[in-house]
């Protein structure tokens, strides 16, 4: 077969065609967000980017991404000037709508692009598994949910991340793969989580003799080296020589924060939380101390600083402890066996631990594991059914980004789809795995899946047929624990 | 069975390898390795071999529901466009009147307001809605104030009655005739499943119910099934389903000439059946029957508790506002009086014949020709006449066919031609009815060489002229975006012009009627583009403000008549008729008409 069908550009176009119809959906605040940024690269000097603070929603990304928006601003200019205004807080006139989510379908582009480039560096055996997982990318609810829905970039980054993690398959193009990182890290700097395992293969294939890795290959340090600085003196030197990266860092990382994330990603301290919460109603049987502040805020759950009532408290410097011991057990068999699979699955793990063991986390974050573990998912059956409930759980996990009843179905029918389709065809296209399968395991991931269909309804319909109002947190904080179980059971 | 056709037209295997210009590049010197020559095809390529319908079915259907649901997320007609609102008024109102008012002043209250002026059925519907939406929040159907109602919540509960309705009653018979239809022609299962994915994201019927809102698809949804059942040989459920579907919504009557045709014609050819026509008979009345029983038992009930239809008129009794020749024999204060009172006022509310030509600028006969003669200068009983007698003609030859060959793999081209008829030539059409005729003409994508070129490109060009004559419908409230996604999303799944032109050319087929298709779709193609950039950057001039529209009735008008004529040839050759008395004719070579 010289071509397998569908090709990701027709599923691209059917896709397309979707994602314009949901013009008017719901957008929530990150819409504004990013009109915000529009308006400030726009009217502003670059020196007034990281110190403007009009909106509440200032510049929180690396310099890359500003030139980025800069550039949109430019032909936002055409459709829209008022847009561009800095105090027109919430602004979101039609044009501006259907020119901000049309530019989020034109820049994942990108993520075609890398795709097509993934499917191509397959072999002709594995071709037909890696056009199904390069689609089952491209059609991803994650992103659907995320970028077309709520309102983010994140298809044109993952693109770049994808692209770069293609450019690594080859030996020729290792250097391009890593400038790509380095210019997609000065995009946004979530991917500083994924950063380890770069450094780690880069190091071993690209910076070290492959026989051996006691010689050093040295021209290729330097040209890594210099590429690199290269990279992040285009995008940070300008505002380096104003002085202002220590401003810059303050935004980008605002340890201020709590320790969960708004609506909770499903990680391990969502678990921790949880407990805590029935720990209050058992801890005095035990003869615990409960802080009285802790259980005062009833919306707890839904407000940023989240405070442990019965449990220590968590801080960040033990979260990045967590992580990078999380992160080194893949790298370490990395180290001693750079092949491009085994750095894809670095590259995954690493993204899990961070995801899992990360101060304040966004739910957002859980594409960071899905998107490149796509990749490699086709594996085998083993890697399939590792697969499998950590899809679910993932992508349940993002359904409270969506709140509004007119994008339940979608969110639920698209993911349902998607999961169905993909679930199936996976299973069909996998190879047999040379290991023995752990029975037993694979019997509870059909019950964690089973589960979720109760859950679903009881967080969508019935919990406000019950409570009406109140107890908005319960159906979020079941959700999340329900999804954490999904996510850390699949270590 | 097969042999009549075959006759007609050399037999051709359905799974013939095709090469075509896009995809030779492709094709490999195996003789086994087919390449998908539309995107449709492509997409559902994996399904090909391995997966049953089971697998596939769920999904498409997920697919489909997918669309609708972000289609509707779009505005509907008449959202804030006071003073009268629109389409979607006019039902959120019908559910107010039928859960708040007593079944006897359902066809009277307020007919300036959106007046019930369809048949029981929809009221029923209407009632069971209602119902429903005051149980989640009564404040949308409290009669008055709720008028012109934009509550964002009322919107998305009246979206999912369109999808619950449709997926409840349309889309069960669509599956179970594309079904039945391709195994006639012994069609495989995966191109009955491609057919089933273009019927169901039919641009039109999308445009109509689901963002301009309707509830069009249950009517078509219960004519498909009767359809269906007369595939199925069930010749008693085909006559319930039609008075279902008539009792839905009164259009249905495009279809009931041949309905009736047909039905007939199966009891009288090869040979009499007395039974069955018995039997269809008196199962039409008695669903009729039980169609208004509710309705007489209501008025029977309101009149026993001393409630009046017309409570403005406390007590006297309107004039009978059609059939007042029964006046002098009737008796106002008898028992049966409501009864005969609701039954006329419901039939004077569903056939408003004392309306005009046409309403709106409709791209059929009248109109056009409005545009060449002013119509409207002529008494109108004389065009009432005319109207009725040019529909008559333009029905009876397939209305005939069917009665004297009543073949099941002729009736969609049949009931498409009846459609056409009507729709080109009746009275009172509305840029709406066009989904008649192309639901039928659409089926045929299920049936012998429904995705080969000819049928695909034919309706094809029906459903992309359809779609592109409702644009001044859907213009007026700022649907263009949807309607271009989806009429193009359409034509490139199926590979039709505009985006692509493969479904012209293939070989075996006379070239001379190739190209003659291709320019004349190709010139109507064109001129529909023109006409949607001129219509954008060209503003009329001031003395023909209507002057895109009238551009796009005749155009349309042009253009649906080309399908009428279409589905007739078709349907006389299927049918077998010239076969049978001239032996030799050469039928494609009058196809170039």
């Amino acid at each position: 077969m010289s071509e397998t069908y569908p090709t990701i550009a027709q599923c691209a176009i059917v896709a397309t065609a979707f994602k314009i119809l949901l013009f008017p959906a719901y957008k929530s605040t990150d819409f504004e967000v990013h009109r915000n940024w529009l308006a400030i690269t726009n009217r502003l000097s670059p020196w007034e980017w990281y110190y403007e603070k009009t909106s509440e929603w200032t510049l929180d990304y690396p310099p890359f991404f500003a030139y980025f928006e800069w550039l949109l601003s430019q032909i936002a200019s055409l459709v829209d000037p008022a847009m561009l205004r800095v105090s027109n807080l919430e602004y979101d006139s039609w044009q501006t709508v259907y020119f901000q989510r049309f530019t989020v379908i034109v820049t994942e582009l990108v993520l075609v692009y890398a795709l097509q480039r993934f499917a191509e560096s397959s072999h002709a055996l594995d071709k037909r598994a890696a056009q199904a997982a390069a689609i089952s990318v491209l059609l991803s609810p994650g992103l659907l949910i995320i970028d077309h829905i709520h309102f983010q970039y994140n298809g044109a980054m993952y693109g770049l991340l994808l692209l770069s993690l293609v450019l690594a398959r080859q030996k020729s193009t290792l250097l391009a793969s890593g400038l790509a990182f380095a210019a997609l890290l000065c995009m946004k700097h979530i991917y500083l989580y994924l950063a380890p395992a770069y450094f780690v293969f880069l190091l071993r294939t690209y910076c070290l003799s492959p026989r051996t890795i006691l010689r050093i290959q040295f021209a290729n340090c330097v040209k890594l080296g210099a590429g690199i600085l290269a990279v992040f003196s285009v995008a940070f030197g300008p505002f380096a020589l104003k002085g202002q990266i220590p401003q810059i860092l303050g935004r980008l990382f605002p340890f201020s924060r709590g320790l969960c994330h708004a609506y909770w990603a499903p990680n391990v301290w969502a678990l921790y939380s949880f407990v805590d919460r029935l720990l209050i109603f058992v801890a005095p049987r035990l003869g615990l101390p409960v802080k009285a502040e802790a259980i005062n805020s009833v919306t707890r759950g839904l407000v940023g600083d989240t405070a442990f009532a019965v449990l220590p408290e968590i801080t960040p410097r033990l979260c990045f402890a967590l992580t990078l011991l999380f992160q080194g057990i893949p790298l370490l068999k990395l180290f001693t066996r750079p092949s491009w699979d085994a750095f894809v699955g670095a590259v995954t793990l690493c993204g899990y631990a961070s995801f899992l063991f990360g101060w304040h986390v966004h739910e957002k974050a859980i594409l960071l594991v899905l998107i490149p573990f796509s990749l490699i998912a086709l594996k085998d059956r083993r890697h399939v059914s590792a697969f499998r409930p950590l899809a679910v759980s993932g992508h349940v996990s993002l359904f409270p980004l969506l709140f509004t009843p007119a994008e339940f179905p979608i969110k639920t029918v698209y993911t349902i789809f998607w999961l169905v389709l993909f679930l199936m065809v996976f299973d069909r296209l996998a190879p047999a795995s040379q290991r023995p399968r752990f029975f037993l395991f694979d019997r509870l991931t059909i019950i964690y899946i089973a589960v979720s269909i109760p859950l679903m309804v009881y967080c969508s319909l019935l919990h406000q047929v019950i409570f009406g109002k109140s107890y908005e947190f319960l159906p979020l904080m079941f959700m999340s624990a329900y999804s954490a179980l999904g996510v850390v059971m699949w270590m | 069975m097969a042999s009549a056709s075959a006759m007609s037209s050399p037999h051709k295997p359905r799974r013939k390898p095709k090469k075509t210009a896009h995809f030779d590049a492709n094709v490999k010197p195996e003789a086994l390795v087919r390449s998908p020559t539309f995107p449709l095809e492509a997409l559902l390529w994996p399904a090909r071999s391995s997966l049953s319908q089971w697998e596939v079915l769920p999904l498409v259907l997920m697919v489909a529901g997918l669309f609708r649901w972000a289609a509707g997320l779009w505005g509907y007609s008449g959202l804030h466009k006071p003073p009268m609102f629109g389409d979607y008024e006019a039902q959120r109102h019908w559910m107010e009147i039928t859960t708040q008012l007593p079944v006897s002043q359902w066809y009277f209250h307020d007919l300036q307001w959106w007046g019930l002026d369809y048949p029981p059925l929809t009221a029923y519907h209407s009632w069971l809605l209602g119902r429903i939406g005051s149980f989640i929040d009564p404040s949308w159907f409290t009669l008055y104030t709720s008028r012109g109602s934009d509550d964002p919540a009322l919107k998305i509960f009246m979206r999912a009655t369109v999808i619950v309705s449709e997926y409840l009653i349309y889309v069960p018979a669509v599956v179970v005739f594309t079904r039945r239809y391709s195994q006639l022609f012994g069609v495989a299962q995966w191109p009955a499943s491609l057919a089933l994915v273009a019927i169901l994201m039919q641009p039109s019927t999308i445009l109509i119910d689901h963002i301009h809102f309707q509830y069009n698809t249950v009517m078509l949804g219960f004519v498909v099934a009767s359809m269906s059942s007369m595939l199925a040989g069930r010749y008693m459920w085909a006559s319930i389903f039609f008075v279902a579907a008539l009792g839905f919504k009164q259009m249905a009557l495009y279809y009931a000439p041949v309905v009736f045709a047909f039905l007939l014609g199966s009891s009288i050819f090869p040979r009499i059946n007395l039974p069955r026509l018995f039997g269809v008979a008196a199962v039409t009345i008695a669903s009729f029957a039980i169609l208004v029983l509710p309705f007489v038992l209501g008025a029977l009930y309101d009149a026993s508790r001393g409630i009046e239809s017309q409570p403005a008129l406390e007590g006297t009794h309107a004039p009978l506002p059609i059939f007042t020749f029964l006046s002098p024999y009737l008796d106002t204060t008898a028992t049966y009086y409501p009864v005969v009172e609701q039954i006329v006022q419901m039939i004077h509310r569903v056939f408003p014949f004392a309306r005009g030509l046409f309403e709106d600028k409709v791209a059929n006969f009248w109109c056009a020709a409005n545009v060449v003669i002013k119509l409207r200068g002529y008494p109108t009983e004389l065009l009432q006449r005319a109207s009725l007698l040019a529909t008559l003609a333009a029905i009876s030859p397939s209305c005939a066919i069917l009665l004297i060959r009543p073949r099941k793999e002729l009736l969609p081209y049949a009931f498409a031609a009846t459609a056409w008829g009507f729709f080109l030539f009746s009275y009172q059409v509305h840029e709406k009815s066009a989904l008649l005729p192309l639901l039928p003409m659409t089926l045929l994508l299920a049936g012998k060489q429904g995705l080969g070129k000819e049928v695909r490109s034919w309706v094809g060009f029906a459903n992309i002229l359809g779609a592109w004559t409702m644009f001044p419908l859907l213009q007026r409230v700022d649907l263009r975006v949807p309607y271009a996604v989806l009429t193009l999303l359409w034509a490139y799944l199926l590979g039709l012009p505009p985006t692509s032109i493969s479904a012209y050319f293939q070989k075996g087929r006379s070239t001379a009627v190739q190209w003659a298709t291709f320019l004349i779709h190709g010139g109507f193609y064109l001129a529909m583009a023109v006409w949607h950039i001129a219509e954008r950057t060209v503003t009329p001039p001031f003395d023909k403000p209507d002057l895109w529209v009238v551009a796009n009735v005749g155009l349309g008008f042009a253009g649906f008549s080309l399908c009428y004529l279409w589905c007739q040839w078709k349907l006389i050759q299927e049918s077998g008729i010239i076969a049978s008395w001239l032996p030799k004719a050469n039928n494609d070579k009058v196809k170039t008409k």
